[in-house]
């Protein structure tokens, strides 16, 4: 592995926009990853997530904007001279060469010695332990292998930036889970700068540094999985990472809502909030704890989930409240029981709507 | 029970009369053109006079030449156009298929003047003309095997993932596209190869003679002959294209071969 690979490339997008007819793809889309770093692009159909990946691969055009790799622009740069390696959502092997050949594609067109290749080669056959498979073709593996055969042939040419577009959306789930984590595994012993793009937010929580959530072509929130997930800044983060429950709420003030008899804190701060004014919070169903109370709302349903239990509440609202809790804290419910809902977060995060 | 017999014997029935239609013409052709002198026992006498003929070998080989090159030209033209159509020019695809199919519409003799004289003088002047002919009148055949064939191939990722490890348009055509649409363009090389080398009416319009004008001219002279030359055509042709696409089809693995060289 060269020192190059090990440390990392930085990669600077700013300001892309890019147009499609009248569908706006991409609006001022700006990210910056740090050397080594796997930043994962989270969002909707259409948010543009896939355009931008493609922009900085160099198989489309944008319309303003810049892309650069330790301050090397990009852009005017042909797709095969910018030294990045890409895996793709579909199986993208060569039909006609061996698992071998495929790897070794991307150091023969640069020229690279037979020993070279060969040694190369083997490395990365053993990084996603396929030595076995050398001279397989693509029609001999699995959905797993190709795309494990696919990250090795993009990691060979030891690119300065790793993109995947939705490489496991291919794959079956229980695959997915054992490729995912095997990407990241891959990543950090290459030390590749990586983007990485896919809707599946567990996916993206699971193998990423830094998770940007996407709307409309630009970043709603970039963060680390964990400050997504507990600190959203907008409602969309919120509803989009994880699962988020609406109760309606009052604000007290702008820092404060009532939300089922509790006041709590308002994490994201809406200007124009006034005291009465009628809202949604949006709160994570295991952050709902209750406790048995002959005066309290009916539990309606109880969902066994394995290690977690979903349980509906019936607080006379149109749809029921849902709360997550382990399985055995659930054991103490059934449904029938009187309980008493409480929001065990400091702050809650509101919506206007 | 009584179906699955009814199943097989009508399989067994359809199968035989199609070679009996297909067999029947060619073992009699063979029959007729072993036939001796004076139609007397059988030998190979009749073959024998084909190979006797005057410019029995330069036309053949000139033929040859020029179903090569009509292949190949063909190729060269098509697969590109073809792949680009598929990649990002795919509104422009009912335009070329209209282009394609004009060579049927047509009339050869309206093709054929008019073609020539679209052509620059120095080729109208060459024989190697009528390979730009033999090309316009296998598009039609050519377009849509190549079209069908790059269709069932995912080409947008293949040509994304050559580009992106570094290959210029023309490495991912020569090493990505060319073999993973090897049996389209097998069947397109084929196909315009066999119109090439078939091809009497144009040939015979422009005043050109290849082998297949000079075997209409040789017929004339002996009746047993002219089946022998008919049915050795007719074998030459597909031991042919069978050897071809059996040495197209052969592959070796050239990472195996790296390794054993080191």
């Amino acid at each position: 592995m060269s020192s190059r690979s090990k440390n990392g490339s930085e990669l600077v997008i700013e300001g892309l926009s890019r147009t499609f007819g009248t569908v706006r793809a991409l609006d001022e889309f700006s990210l910056r990853i740090a050397p080594g770093e796997l930043v994962c692009l989270l969002g909707p159909s259409g948010c543009g997530k896939t355009t931008a990946l493609r922009i900085v691969a160099g198989l489309e055009k944008a319309d303003s904007g810049s892309v650069t790799i330790d301050g090397e622009d990009l852009l005017a740069k042909d797709a095969s001279h910018r030294d990045i390696g890409m895996v793709f959502q579909s199986y993208s092997l060569f039909p006609n060469m061996s698992v071998a050949e495929n790897i070794a594609y991307g150091l023969r067109v640069r020229k690279k010695s037979k020993e070279k290749i060969i040694k190369r080669v083997r490395e990365m056959l053993e990084l996603v332990s396929l030595e076995s498979k050398i001279d397989a073709f693509p029609h001999q593996l699995s959905g797993g292998q190709q795309q494990r055969v696919a990250l090795a042939r993009a990691l060979a040419i030891e690119p300065r930036v790793l993109l995947l577009d939705e490489p496991l959306s291919a794959l079956d789930a229980q695959v997915r889970t054992q490729i995912r984590d095997e990407i990241r595994r891959i990543q950090i012993a290459s030390g590749t700068t990586t983007l990485f793009v896919t809707h599946d937010q567990e996916e993206a929580m699971a193998i990423s540094d830094r998770v940007g959530v996407m709307l409309n072509g630009n970043l709603e929130q970039i963060d680390t999985p964990n400050s997504l997930y507990n600190k959203p800044r907008t409602p969309f983060a919120a509803s989009f990472v994880g699962v988020t429950i609406r109760i309606p709420a009052i604000a007290q003030s702008k820092d404060e809502v009532l939300v089922l008899n509790h006041i709590l804190d308002i994490s994201s701060h809406a200007p124009s909030l006034k005291k009465g004014t009628e809202v949604t919070a949006l709160v994570r169903p295991e952050s709902i704890s209750m406790e048995k109370s002959a005066k309290g709302s009916a539990i309606i349903t109880k969902s066994f989930l394995g290690a977690m239990t979903r349980i509906g509440v019936d607080v006379g609202l149109p749809e029921l409240i849902y709360a997550e809790m382990s399985s055995r804290e659930a054991r103490k419910f059934d449904t029938g029981d009187k309980v008493e809902l409480t929001i065990s977060s400091d702050s809650v995060m509101v919506s206007n709507v | 029970m009584k179906r699955s017999y009814t199943k097989f014997l009508t399989i067994t029935v359809a199968i035989s009369l199609s070679l009996l239609i297909f067999i029947v013409p060619y073992a009699a052709s063979i029959e007729y053109s072993l036939r001796g002198n004076f139609g007397k026992g059988h030998d190979l006498t009749n073959y024998l006079w084909i190979f006797r003929q005057d410019g029995f070998l330069s036309h053949l080989t000139l033929s040859l030449e020029l179903g090569l090159f009509a292949g190949l030209l063909n190729l060269l033209i098509m697969v590109p156009t073809t792949t680009f159509l598929h990649l990002s020019l795919q509104r422009y695809k009912p335009i070329v298929d209209f282009i394609c199919i004009l060579p049927l519409m047509i009339p050869v003799v309206s093709l054929a003047v008019g073609a020539e004289y679209a052509m620059p003088q120095a080729i109208q002047n060459s024989q190697s003309e009528l390979i730009f002919f033999y090309v316009i009148l296998a598009l039609p055949f050519t377009f849509r095997v190549l079209d069908s064939s790059l269709s069932s191939i995912p080409l947008k990722t293949l040509v994304e993932a050559s580009r992106s490890l570094g290959a210029s348009w023309f490495a991912t055509i020569l090493r990505v596209i060319v073999p993973a649409a090897k049996g389209g363009i097998s069947s397109a090389f084929f196909l315009s190869f066999a119109l090439a080398i078939g091809e009497f009416t144009i040939t015979s319009l422009l005043h050109w003679d290849t082998f297949t004008t000079w075997t209409v001219d040789i017929s004339q002279q002996n009746v047993l002959g002219s089946i022998a030359l008919s049915t050795f055509t007719f074998i030459f042709a597909v031991v042919l294209l069978v050897s071809i696409a059996l040495f197209a089809s052969r592959r070796k693995n050239k990472f195996q071969q790296i390794e054993e060289t080191t």
